[in-house]
């Protein structure tokens, strides 16, 4: 198993430990790939991230994400390919855009934005997701559950 | 059958051998999804994507009457096909199918049971909520077009464009450069069966040519790609060949080509001519001319002298042709060798070497070898006499350019000329000492030749009005007008005492000198003013025996007089008095006695950019001067409007500098027919600005009098920055000017001080032909082609067409195979190597030219001496299996290693070392290639090279090389002399990979290279469907990999085309027209334009074909009136909640 010392995984937590959840709205043609190829590779990963296949970041409607933290998500990522790749041309730039304004949002709302992470990751960065959602499972374990935020 | 109403769901959970049930706890997945909701039945199977378990599937739908399915299983990108097939086959829409990916994103990557089941489970939990919203989908059908693009003319993009046309269909062949074959056409030698590569290359490149249905399109770039698969537009342009394909091949060009840049198909080894063939077997074999960009001489130039083609003609020794270039747009070749400020030598790459090339001196010393050997220069008449007549108004630079481009056009043409003596500002202006009388009689002796009547002594506003030029009276009748009558007023001061006798303005002055008029020069003499007229004056009156003083305001630096001028002026002993300016004529009796001065000092920069002197208070003071020459600026005269305005309204109009207001781009006047140039619109220019305005008046005229619109013009501005695109090197494949050797420029031989102040002889004396052929070898021929025309003239078939332009084609094709290859790794990286210090330091690339009997050498194994070397070093891994530059083998390099030591061997009878990490003879044939190389003698050494060094021999001379490396096989330092060292480097992607990429939606590997669909399933596919790759642009390869993966590519595009249709995905927007509210909103977010506004339904409309079910229009419509199919709000959501289920 490769497992490089940056993107190490905690080791595991006592089971009555809080474990955060986290859903990631992967999109189908850089970033999927890119966590199929860390799989492919054995790269490990923190399991409390959740993938969810959306074809192009652009499809990311605000609501997803404010619905997730409703429903109990400690934290969400949104992965697209890098700028200028974009399998749809633009697709990530909308994103892009929208979530800059999500942000604003969230934090209006008394939660800390930190717990939306737009990356960039490409078909061949698996070890790239992999960092990402160790980094994510991290910084959401330091920020607590979400019902301390509201 | 399967109901596809209230949903019954059957989950299989599959175990994957080990691969998921090792991690993930499948039972216990299992058993939380029995017990959610709507699930009919769930099971766990070892292996759900074999035929047993596809069974089950199908089983459940005819028999539990499940209409929902759940595989919890490897990636969607693996076996969802196979699903959907599974449950099509029991009659289940495919699209009623959802995978729960708990392999790749699960088990794989997770090494704690408990909570990889967890998140499991969770996954499975989200597949179950989202396939109960699942709608039937159809997917929609294409047509495929059957022709085919592939990109690249090397061996891969050969072969399977062979493959695919043989088959019957249309290609289209894509290649960057001027022949197809690639790098392989490159080669000598290919291992391990040392066949020639051109003689199992060119066969195939000859019969590419003769495949009726293969389009070869060289030169040419893929700029964008649009549409999808089967049906795919794409713009491709064709860069100009400036041959046709009338060309024969015989290569009478090549002979005459004056130009030598070096050869990147020789690995630049050796230098070739700018009209060429790559190689002999070239295809196709027409020439074509490397023409990266106009030299910046030319580009500087206001007339577009070809200036590098006369330059490069010289270095040749071929006087008689460049006069004849010279004249073809110079109508004033012998004025403009003298005098011309020669903006082409500011823009000269070389003085990004050294000194600017002495152009100028060129262009005198090939007019004066004309003279010399050619008395009566003939023009090339015009093939046919135009009626229409032109009038130009003033023999000056731009009214003799405006007539010799109109003469040549055919058209009748009269100067009229004020003076007795014709060419303006040349004839009254120009000191003798810069410009002798012979010399511009000669110039118009030429113009005369071509039919331009001149006359003298005919004075606008006085003997004639411009009224009577465009009327039908006797010897006028004109069709349009030429204005070029310049400025020569010279502008006063604006002091007291200016009208006392003895003050002159600068331009009058050197007219009655000039005209022979009287004139009397005092023996002080002032000059106010520090332009080049200024300093003719100055200098003139140095020959009437005057003391000289020239009164600036300012200082040198902001002078604008030319440097030649001002030293050959300080020579000749005129004083300057900088930072002085009168403000006072003194007067007595009438006559000058001298000036009151007042001494500056500079202020804040002005308009004009230059620092605004200020006057020093207290500082008057009188200066004693006898006569007084005001040279600060001139203006055109406008008296002659006064008595000879034209009737016709609108009449002409001036500016406040009593200059014509004319349209800046025709130089037409409010009066049509009549256009003007030259310093009547510019103000005091220089010669050769106004033989551009005189060019450009020629053009506006043909255009008027051909009734064409007055735009489109393609005679030259120059840019006021010329030369931009030479920045680093003069030529995409030259060494970069810093590197380049330093050479002096030729200074031009003066007449002495002594001799020069005894009469008006000419001062410059010219350069002899072996300085002018050295200075004219200096020229570095940028952009490659100087536009000499050589190759024109010598062309027998005409085939030379230097005006072809970029062509852009559009087309459409149904499947795209990219193999545009790699390039080498840049071995000077590894400065330790010596790679570009080192002469006999060479890449594999270079000895593979060398070896190859087109080469540089011949096929002869030569030091840069020119001896055989007595031992050849071999460094394999250079630039790969690398840390610092490249981790990846390069495959092909051990086996060229082994090649070139066996060809060192058979053409040398040097010894041969091998240093190298570790063999890898892993190709059919290989390993007894190996084994033939060890017997034959060469020594093996285990090692990574440290370092290359020059070296001594015991006696002090005997240069050569050291090769340091430990040998790791004998656990030893050594090392060991050789001559040459030849580094096998690393392939890598091409520079601009990622620009590739972008067009052709490709991804790529953390290499570089472009990134396959499966590494071991679907090496040529891409995950673009439709797009393919092979050969090294996908990773390095040898050969015959190269080839079987072109076939293998072939193949797949066969399939298609054959199969003659694609299914396309039904992922797509569709609109609730209910729902939408016509905000527009979708329409500017799509990027393939599939949207339209039905205006009158007032609704947004999907086009079907085009939408690729991005989603973009969906997140985004206020009114959520769009649903992406597949992929809806509702089952995202969906999803999302049976994820984040309490679980349980």
């Amino acid at each position: 198993m490769v497992t490089t010392a940056e993107n190490r995984v905690p080791e595991a937590a006592p089971p009555d430990e809080w474990q955060p959840r986290i859903v990631a709205f992967l999109c189908n043609w850089c970033s999927y790939t890119g966590a199929d190829l860390a799989g492919i590779s054995r790269i490990e990963w923190d399991p409390t991230v959740h993938i969810v296949r959306v074809m192009c970041t652009g499809r990311m409607d605000p609501t997803f994400v404010a619905k997730a933290l409703e429903l109990g998500a400690d934290g969400v990522i949104i992965s697209g390919c890098h700028p200028g790749d974009c399998h749809y041309q633009e697709g990530n730039y909308k994103a892009l855009r929208r979530v800059h304004l999500l942000r604003r949002l969230l934090k209006d709302f008394g939660i800390d934005p930190q717990r939306l992470r737009l990356v960039w990751v490409s078909a061949s960065e698996g070890v790239e997701w992999a960092k990402t959602a160790n980094e994510m499972a991290r910084e959401i374990r330091s920020l607590g559950p979400m019902r301390a935020d509201a | 059958m399967a109901d596809n109403g209230s949903p019954r769901i059957g989950v299989y959970v599959c175990h994957c051998g080990f691969n998921i049930a090792a991690t993930v706890d499948v039972a216990a997945v299992r058993e939380v999804a029995e017990g959610r909701p709507d699930v009919v039945v769930a099971r766990d199977y070892q292996f759900m994507c074999s035929n047993a378990g596809q069974d089950l599937i199908k089983q459940d739908i005819e028999e539990l009457g499940v209409n929902r399915v759940v595989v919890a299983a490897c990636s969607p990108l693996m076996h969802e096909p196979t699903f959907r097939g599974a449950a099509e086959a029991a009659g289940l829409n495919p699209y009623l199918v959802q995978i729960a990916n708990i392999r790749e994103q699960c088990a794989w990557v997770h090494h704690d049971r408990g909570p990889a089941t967890t998140k499991a489970t969770a996954l499975v939990n989200g597949a179950v909520a989202r396939v109960a919203l699942h709608e039937p989908l159809k997917a929609m059908r294409a047509n495929v077009t059957p022709a085919t693009l592939v990109v690249g003319g090397g061996i891969a993009g050969l072969q399977a464009a062979l493959d695919i046309t043989t088959a019957g269909n249309e290609v289209y062949l894509v290649e960057r450069r001027s022949t197809i074959g690639g790098k392989m056409a490159r080669f000598d030698k290919t291992f391990p069966t040392l066949d020639c590569a051109a003689c199992i290359l060119t066969p195939k490149m000859v019969g590419a040519d003769r495949q009726p249905n293969l389009h070869m399109m060289t030169l040419s770039e893929v700029e964008s790609v649009e549409g999808f698969v089967g049906n795919f537009e794409v713009k491709v342009r064709q860069h100009a060949r400036y041959v046709t394909a009338d060309c024969t091949s015989c290569s009478d060009c090549v002979a005459v080509c004056p130009v030598s840049v070096p050869d990147p198909f020789n690995e630049l080894l050796v230098g070739r001519t700018a009209i060429h063939k790559a190689f002999p077997q070239a295809i196709p074999s027409t020439y074509v001319i490397d023409r990266q960009g106009r030299s910046p001489c030319m580009e500087a130039c206001p007339i577009h002298q070809n200036a590098a083609g006369y330059v490069s003609l010289v270095a040749a020794g071929r006087y008689a042709e460049a006069a004849k270039l010279i004249r073809r747009r110079n109508p004033l070749p012998f004025i403009c060798g003298r005098v011309c400020y020669a903006a082409c030598e500011e823009a000269c790459s070389r003085s990004k070497v050294d000194e600017p090339i002495a152009i100028r001196g060129l262009k005198r010393f090939v007019m004066d070898w004309e003279r010399e050997h050619e008395p009566d220069p003939q023009p090339d008449l015009p093939a046919q006499r135009r009626p229409e007549k032109v009038a130009v108004i003033g023999s000056g630079p731009s009214g003799l350019t405006c007539a010799f481009d109109l003469a040549q056009e055919g058209y009748g043409v009269t100067i009229f000329e004020k003076h007795d003596k014709l060419g303006g500002m040349l004839a009254v202006g120009l000191p003798g000492y810069r410009c002798p009388r012979p010399i511009l009689e000669r110039d118009l002796d030429y113009i005369r030749k071509l039919g331009v009547d001149m006359k003298t002594g005919q004075e606008l506003g006085k003997t004639f009005s411009l009224d009577d030029l465009l009327s039908d009276a006797p010897g006028f009748g004109f069709d349009a007008v030429f204005l070029a009558i310049g400025a020569h007023r010279g502008l006063p001061l604006g002091i007291p005492g200016e009208d006392a006798e003895g003050v002159v303005s600068g331009v009058d002055y050197l007219r009655t000198i000039n005209l022979g008029l009287p004139q009397t020069t005092g023996k002080r003499v002032a000059i106010v003013g520090g332009g080049n007229t200024a300093l003719d004056a100055a200098r003139t009156a140095r020959r009437e025996h005057a003391e000289v003083t020239v009164l600036y305001r300012r200082t040198r630096s902001e002078m604008p007089a030319e440097e030649d001028e001002f030293a050959d002026a300080v020579a000749e002993g005129v004083r300057f008095d900088y930072l002085t300016a009168p403000i006072e004529v003194l007067v007595r009796d009438g006559r000058v006695s001298g000036l009151r001065c007042v001494r500056m000092e500079l202020g804040e920069p002005d308009a004009s950019g230059r620092p605004r002197p200020v006057v020093l208070p207290g500082s008057e003071h009188d200066r004693p001067f006898d006569t007084v020459i005001v040279s600060i600026s001139q203006s055109p005269d406008r008296d002659w409007y006064g008595n000879g305005s034209p009737s016709a309204k609108p009449a002409l109009a001036f500016t406040k500098w009593n200059t014509l207001d004319v349209d800046p781009q025709s130089l037409a006047t409010p009066v049509a027919g009549v256009f003007a140039g030259g310093d009547v619109v510019l103000g005091p220019a220089t010669v050769v600005e106004s033989m551009g305005q005189g060019r450009r008046g020629a053009e506006a005229i043909h255009k008027f009098l051909s009734g064409m619109a007055l735009e489109g013009f393609t005679s030259h501005m120059p840019p006021a920055q010329p030369g931009l695109g030479f920045e680093e090197r003069p030529y995409l494949h030259s060494p970069t000017y810093s590197k380049m050797e330093r050479l002096p420029r030729a200074e031009m031989p003066k007449r002495s001080v002594a001799e020069r102040l005894t009469d008006y002889g000419e001062v410059d004396l010219g350069f002899t032909e072996e300085e002018a052929k050295r200075e004219a070898l200096r020229c570095l021929h940028c952009g490659a082609c100087v536009e000499c025309r050589s190759c024109e003239a010598a062309c027998p078939p005409k085939a030379v067409d230097l005006e072809m332009q970029d062509e852009i084609t559009t087309l459409e094709v149904g499947q795209i195979l990219v193999a545009t290859g790699y390039e080498l790794f840049d071995s000077s990286q590894i400065t330790q190597y010596g790679y570009g210090r080192y002469d006999n330091v060479v890449t594999g690339l270079e000895f593979e030219r060398m070896l190859n009997s087109t080469g540089p050498t011949a096929g002869q194994v030569l030091l840069k001496n020119g001896k055989p070397p007595r031992a050849v070093g071999i460094v394999h891994c250079v630039g790969s299996r690398d840390e610092k530059y490249n981790v990846y083998c390069s495959r092909t390099c051990c086996m060229a290693a082994l090649k070139f030591a066996h060809l060192v061997k058979e053409r040398t009878e040097a010894d041969v070392y091998e240093f190298y990490i570790d063999m890898r003879a892993f190709g059919k044939g290989y390993e007894e290639f190996y084994q033939r190389v060890l017997r034959e003698g060469t020594t093996m050494i285990r090692g990574k090279v440290a370092e290359v060094v020059p070296a001594l021999g015991q006696n002090g001379s005997d240069p050569h090389l050291l090769i340091r490396c430990e040998d790791t096989l004998i656990g030893k330092f050594r090392e060991i002399p050789v001559d040459m060292v030849v580094l096998c480097s690393a392939l890598e992607p091409p520079k601009d990979a990622a620009d590739i990429a972008r067009v052709f939606s490709l991804s790529r590997s953390p290499d570089g290279f472009f990134l396959e669909r499966h590494p071991k399933l679907d090496p040529v596919g891409t995950t673009t469907d439709g797009v393919y790759v092979a050969g090294c642009s996908q990773g390095p390869k040898d050969i015959p990999d190269t080839v079987a993966q072109a076939q293998a590519a072939a193949a797949r595009i066969l399939t298609l085309i054959s199969r003659g249709e694609v299914t396309i995905p039904p992922i797509r927007a569709v609109v609730n027209e209910a729902l939408c509210g016509g905000c527009k909103t979708c329409i500017g977010l799509c990027p393939y334009r599939a949207i339209h506004f039905d205006s009158e339904a007032e609704v947004a409309r999907v086009n079907e074909a085009l939408c690729q079910g991005c989603g973009t229009c969906v997140a985004a419509c206020p009114a959520s009136a769009i649903t992406g199919a597949g992929f809806t709000d509702a089952q995202i959501l969906a999803e999302l909640a049976g994820i984040l289920a309490p679980v349980g």
